[in-house]
């Protein structure tokens, strides 16, 4: 990453003012005037968290450390302790969708059957907690929620904030382990969830569910589980038992790709990974003839088999593990799950690859539409720089944003589209995209076609966190929720 | 001294997938080479200077296409304006010279009529190391000849190279520059300029 050009970019003080012509047409909704305050703060950092919407409430998605540290505490006689917590109004709605579930109500009974003062279980845990898992700017929008509600003093607002932030995640721990343990999985609820980030344990299992690949009736998934993994060996001894038959061309790029795919991470450089991979992506490629293997389904693939090794090996030390350190039945079964997954994730976004891609000019095309109603003064310097959308989006929508952000952000993202659903994540993806831009408008207005595009290839995100993405999905909600009648005509 | 004169050109890279043609760049632009880069989705884009003389730079803006057949229909936006292309092949492998070919045909009919086209095989290093292995191999190791008498047919700049070692890189690349059409670059410049000094005088208003 061309590191050194961030210093060249001179920044400039002016701040944006959000385009004029954004959301013309569509009723003035609340959000409009949220979406014109946020885009008016010079620093991404000072960027208030935008408030939860009725209808999706966009909450601190829990961090990988942290979350785990949590889940060895978060049994609810503990969390009992930790007092009474707001019920927020998407929580409400789960719950209202969820009344037949009595796994949803334990969890519910551990938030708010004690009314006591907060009480901290572990000060050196917890102290490591404020300090880095709840930004300031986070806090104090959910603080700014909470005082029209039950106006404590000013003093205590801060504190309450991160108390109850605090909560929130133990419980929505909680939440997530009782609805993957009943009987017959809420799917509906688990979206609700998993739009505001999944706990990394907890990952694996929930995206089977949110792709439909896991049954959502206990009884049925074991035998579910082994007929889709034995299928999948079938079908490998079946393209690749006879080496004459295979797709030269294809097992060709394949077998160049796979090299090149994540070489930043240590996991993709061992022999056993590649071999999966290669396997994974030549199966899906010859089973899917319409589009074959495009460059950048590669990508794809990564996330699905990443996070399924952590069911074997923990979610940190993934990135650097060899997978021979696994058992031959483990890794038969991660590069089967991550198989299937990868279909079903494609399946929704084949336009993407077929010939002539026509998927991602679509997408291309809507981007720059909604670019004009985010911020049409960002879209005319783009005019006068003879800057093409497709000259800097094309992979943003190829490998939807992988490319672009560090890869726990990445997987991030993929929470959130997953919940979505297969079909819907792709138009979701496009706000993403556009928020994503919009983050930068400020230093982009600026810039000479040159560095314009030399900043948009590779946008200074090595040092993002799921914070950062988190904003820029809640963003990207918005403008969606903003925007989303006016972009159908 | 005064500041070198800058002659600024589009150049476009094509040729097939993992030929190494940002392995190429990457090595001409920073000096580096990595085994392993993340294939190219689309385009990338770079600006690198070549210096040709003293005071005489000329400015490369650069883009380097992904070379993946389903990624064909892109590359018209890419070349079409480019003063140069380089179309770069492996010189181990017979198919991307075929697919260099197809590139040179297309370029003859679709781009610009100046554009200036280098014929590139890369990964010298291999061929070198082949050869050393086997001295006395009388049967022919690459495919070096036909691609040289093909460029020589089609009155095209050749050129050997390697990304991984950074033998002939510059070659390559000063090359090219020095084919450009330097001299009609700062003459259209300073019409231009003279273009809008005119329409400046003419829009103040002058009594005249
Ligand atoms: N030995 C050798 N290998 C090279 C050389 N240049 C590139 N390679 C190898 O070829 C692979 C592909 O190189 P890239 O530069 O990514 O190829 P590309 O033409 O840009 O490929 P696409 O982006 O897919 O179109 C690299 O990963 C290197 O391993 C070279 O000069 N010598
Ligand atoms: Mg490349």
């Amino acid at each position: 990453m061309p590191s050194k050009y961030h210093d060249m970019v001179e920044l400039d003080s002016n701040e944006y003012i959000f385009g004029e012509e954004g959301g013309r047409g569509t009723p003035a909704s609340v959000f409009f005037k949220k979406i014109a305050n946020m885009s008016q703060k010079s620093s991404k950092k000072s960027k208030p968290k935008p408030e939860p919407s009725e209808s999706q409430q966009i909450t601190v998605g829990a961090g990988r450390s942290h979350a785990e540290h949590i889940s060895a505490i978060s049994d609810a006689q503990n969390v009992k302790k930790k007092g009474k917590k707001k019920q927020t109004s998407s929580e409400r709605k789960q719950e209202h969708k969820s009344s037949s579930g009595h796994a949803h109500h334990l969890a519910n009974m551990a938030e708010h059957n004690d009314s006591s003062p907060y009480f901290d279980l572990d000060d050196d845990w917890d102290t490591n907690f404020e300090s880095t898992i709840i930004p300031k700017a986070n806090a104090r929008s959910i603080s700014s929620s909470n005082t029209a509600l039950s106006k404590p003093e000013p003093s205590e607002i801060a504190a309450k904030a991160e108390r109850d932030e605090l909560n929130s995640l133990v419980s929505r721990i909680l939440k997530f382990q009782t609805a993957l343990s009943a009987p017959t999985v809420d799917i509906d609820q688990l979206r609700n969830l998993s739009w505001s980030g999944v706990p990394p344990d907890l990952r694996p299992r929930t995206w089977m569910h949110l792709l439909g690949y896991l049954p959502s009736t206990a009884e049925r998934r074991e035998k579910t589980l082994a007929k889709k993994r034995l299928e999948y060996f079938n079908s490998i001894e079946q393209e690749f038992g006879n080496e004459g038959s295979m797709n030269q061309s294809m097992w060709h790029q394949i077998a160049i790709d796979v090299p090149r795919t994540n070489p930043h991470i240590k996991l993709y450089s061992f022999e056993s990974t590649r071999r999966s991979l290669e396997r994974i992506l030549y199966l899906w490629s010859v089973r899917h003839p319409a589009s074959g293997y495009v460059q950048g389904i590669n990508d794809l693939l990564t996330p699905f088999f990443q996070t399924f090794l952590t069911q074997y090996v923990g979610t940190k030390k993934v990135e650097d593990l060899d997978p021979q350190q696994l058992t031959k039945e483990e890794l038969d079964f991660v590069e089967a799950d991550s198989y299937w997954c990868l279909s079903k994730l494609l399946d929704g976004i084949q336009d993407n690859y077929i010939h002539a891609q026509p998927g991602i000019h679509r997408q291309v095309q809507k981007l720059e539409k909604l670019m004009t109603k985010v911020n049409s003064e960002l879209i005319a310097h783009f005019k006068s720089e003879n800057v093409e959308f497709m000259q800097f989006s094309f992979r943003w929508m190829n490998c939807l944003l992988m490319r672009e952000v560090p890869m726990t952000c990445a997987i991030r993202i993929w929470d959130t589209y997953l919940s979505e659903g297969p079909q819907k994540f792709s138009d979701f993806h496009v706000y993403v995209c556009a928020a994503f831009l919009q983050n930068w408008a400020k230093d982009l207005v600026n810039m000479e076609f040159q560095d314009l595009i030399i900043f948009l290839q590779s946008p200074p995100t090595q040092d993002w966190t799921e914070k950062d993405i988190e904003l820029i999905l809640s963003q990207a909600f918005m403008y969606q929720s903003v925007f989303k009648d006016s972009m159908k005509q | 001294m005064s500041a070198p004169r800058i002659a600024q050109f589009k150049l476009v890279l094509l040729g097939e997938s993992a030929v190494g043609k940002s392995s190429l760049l990457l090595r001409f632009a920073r000096g580096v080479y990595e085994d392993n880069r993340e294939s190219t989705i689309g385009a990338a884009f770079l600006a690198q200077n070549v210096r040709l003389e003293p005071d005489l730079v000329v400015r490369f803006e650069i883009w380097d296409t992904a070379g993946q057949e389903r990624y064909k229909a892109l590359a018209p936006m890419y070349y079409r304006n480019a003063n140069a292309a380089l179309v770069v092949f492996d010189l181990l492998s017979q198919e991307s010279l075929a697919r260099a070919q197809s590139w040179v045909r297309e370029l003859r009919v679709q781009a610009d009529d100046g554009i200036i086209i280098a014929l590139v095989g890369n990964k010298l290093d291999l061929l070198n190391q082949l050869k050393a292995e086997s001295p006395n191999s009388s049967g022919k190791i690459g495919i070096s000849e036909d691609a040289k008498s093909y460029a020589a047919e089609a009155g095209l700049l050749y050129y050997e190279c390697s990304a991984k070692t950074g033998e002939n890189i510059e070659a390559v690349f000063k090359g090219v520059a020095e084919k450009m059409p330097i001299n009609e670059y700062f003459s259209s410049q300073e019409e231009e300029q003279q273009h809008a000094v005119d329409l400046g005088a003419s829009s103040s208003g002058c009594a005249c």
